[in-house]
């Protein structure tokens, strides 16, 4: 599913964020990614999604090596990854309702396909009453369960989620927890990038642990 | 860990799992706003710089085809007429002269009708030469006999003109086949002349809708990353910002084209404004016949509002692609 060989990480001339990272998720597993703040949790998530490519080292992804990968290859494989971003990036001027559906409007199905779909996942994240409400108007809870709506809608194979409970109450983050563990019940692989202990204690996961840039499988 | 009994399990299936409770009552907005907003793309200055483009192509474009139509009557109608001359000669009576000549090219194979023109008409013709004094009956006017040819089967002019030069020294014959090759040369030269016209417009257009399509993908750049991080392809992603380049180029296009047909319909009456009289628009009207469209004219109007919104559309397309291949998400 996932195998990263020698993988290191710098921006720029700057230091090494990651280095001699080597690990392999299997398909359908489900991991908790943690770290100090600073240690290079996102930008392993990032480097999962295809958005920056690594100094060094191999990345696979479903069986393709994607290190260099071209734009239009890039959107298939992006179609089959669910990612919630630590700042949610939601569109400002759709409604909750529709920034849940753009993974669905961009592969070109027609609206009446997913209607219900997309309306039904609003209604389990508790979202019923904010659709049509257009997303600055959200509030910092409601933005990152219509993100986590928003990468789960297209039923990804893998799942990527930083920081996805960061900004709800514990109660709402057992909530969108356990969404996840359904979906990879389903089969989806999930990767959750997270700070929070109690969560990881109450939810009995493999961890990924980022130290000095490096991985220690923990579990 | 505990499960909470409303939340489903793996065994309710995926679409159990997204509806523990299907509610009756749906407000289905099935409208849905576009990705790309129109506001941010095509501002008015847009609007209106291509609607002037497109003006001056039409403009161009109905200006050449005018011209063209009115130059293939002129020269099919003097195709058709040839002309003799016969100079002014005190010794003789030029009348009498004149009457036996038209008898001979009667006879002549090929000739379909003779018409002496009356001194009065010859000098007619040369009234805007020379003005209208009242004194031009005493100058030697130069006679003419009018020919019309048949078209069927015309005669060899090389065999006419020795004839009548055998038969009547002074008598020429003209058959304006100088007059055609120049017509031809000039609308020929103005025709080229409208091309560069029509190219230097697509050019500029081209360059205007590639800045304004560069500031489009800048100032909607979140969006671009955001449908790239949601797996939209880069055609889905051009296709957005085309439609509103296509719609541009349409509205703009109509707007243009209806100013040029404005144009066509009422230059003869903005000359007589100007201050012409009647002369300019008669002038007008020898150039550009009757300076009125026919189907085929609107029709070449229609042609030019498609290519300037095709190439809004096109130009935007190619330029979303190269920005997109110039930078990663
Ligand atoms: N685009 C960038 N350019 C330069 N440096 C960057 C960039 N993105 C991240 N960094 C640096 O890389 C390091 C790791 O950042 P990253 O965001 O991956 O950490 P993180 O583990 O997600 O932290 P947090 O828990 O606070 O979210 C940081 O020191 C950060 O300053
Ligand atoms: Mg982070």
């Amino acid at each position: 599913m996932i195998r990263l060989e020698n993988v290191a990480l710098r921006y720029g001339r700057g230091p090494e964020i990651l280095r001699d990272v080597n690990f392999h998720l299997r398909p359908g597993s489900l991991h908790f990614l943690t770290g100090p703040s600073g240690a290079g949790k996102t930008s392993l998530l990032r480097l999962l999604f295809m958005s920056i490519q690594p100094t060094r080292g191999l990345i696979h992804l479903f069986g393709q090596n994607v290190t260099r990968i071209t734009p239009s290859r890039r959107a298939d494989l992006r179609r089959r990854i669910g990612i919630v971003f630590q700042d949610f990036r939601l569109l400002n001027h759709l409604s909750t309702w529709e920034n849940v559906a753009l993974p669905l409007r961009v592969t070109g199905k027609k609206t009446q396909d997913y209607q219900e779909d997309v309306t039904d996942l609003l209604q389990w994240v508790g979202l019923g009453e904010r659709m049509y409400a257009l997303s600055p108007v959200l509030s910092g809870g409601e933005k990152q369960r219509a993100a986590i709506a928003r990468a789960v809608i297209g039923k990804p194979e893998l799942l990527l989620a930083d920081e996805p409970t960061g900004n709800v109450d514990p109660q709402m983050a057992r909530r969108l927890l356990r969404l996840f563990i359904e979906l990879n019940r389903l089969g989806t692989s999930v990767i959750i990038a997270t700070h929070d202990h109690q969560l990881m204690q109450q939810f009995q996961a493999p961890r990924l642990e980022l130290h000095d840039g490096r991985i220690h499988q923990v579990g | 860990m505990t499960f909470d009994p409303n939340i489903p399990t793996a065994q309710t299936g995926t679409k159990e799992l997204y509806s523990p409770v299907r509610p009756k009552e749906r407000n289905w907005n099935t409208q849905s706003t576009p990705i790309v907003q129109a506001k941010t793309v095509t501002g008015n200055s847009l609007v209106v710089v291509i609607s002037i483009m497109c003006f001056l192509a039409c403009l161009t474009a109905g200006t050449v085809y005018l011209i063209n139509q009115s130059a293939a009557a002129w020269t099919d109608d003097i195709a058709s007429e040839v002309t003799v001359q016969l100079s002014f000669d005190q010794t003789t009576n030029i009348d009498d002269k004149l009457s036996k000549i038209s008898f001979f090219l009667t006879n002549q194979q090929g000739v379909n009708g003779v018409r002496p023109l009356p001194v009065e008409e010859s000098t007619a013709l040369l009234e805007p030469w020379l003005g209208g004094a009242a004194n031009l009956n005493d100058l030697p006017v130069p006679r003419l006999i009018a020919i019309e040819l048949d078209r069927t089967s015309p005669p060899n002019m090389d065999t006419l003109r020795n004839g009548l030069k055998k038969n009547f020294p002074q008598a020429v014959l003209d058959d304006h086949r100088r007059w055609q090759s120049q017509i031809q040369t000039v609308t020929r030269s103005l025709a080229l002349g409208g091309l560069a016209v029509l190219i230097l417009v697509g050019s500029a257009t081209t360059g205007i809708i590639v800045s304004a399509t560069r500031s489009a993908m800048a100032s909607n750049r979140e969006i671009v990353e955001v449908l790239h991080f949601v797996g939209a392809t880069d055609r889905f992603i051009a296709r957005e910002f085309e439609r509103h380049f296509l719609s541009l180029g349409v509205r703009s296009g109509l707007v243009g084209a209806t100013g040029a047909l404005l144009i066509f319909i009422f230059m003869p009456y903005f000359m007589r404004l100007l201050g012409g009289g009647n002369m300019t628009s008669a002038e007008i009207r020898r150039l550009l016949g009757t300076a009125a469209l026919d189907m085929p004219g609107f029709i070449l109007l229609g042609i030019v509002v498609i290519v300037i919104a095709a190439l809004c559309m096109l130009t935007t397309r190619y330029g979303v692609y190269r920005i997109l291949n110039s930078q990663h998400h």
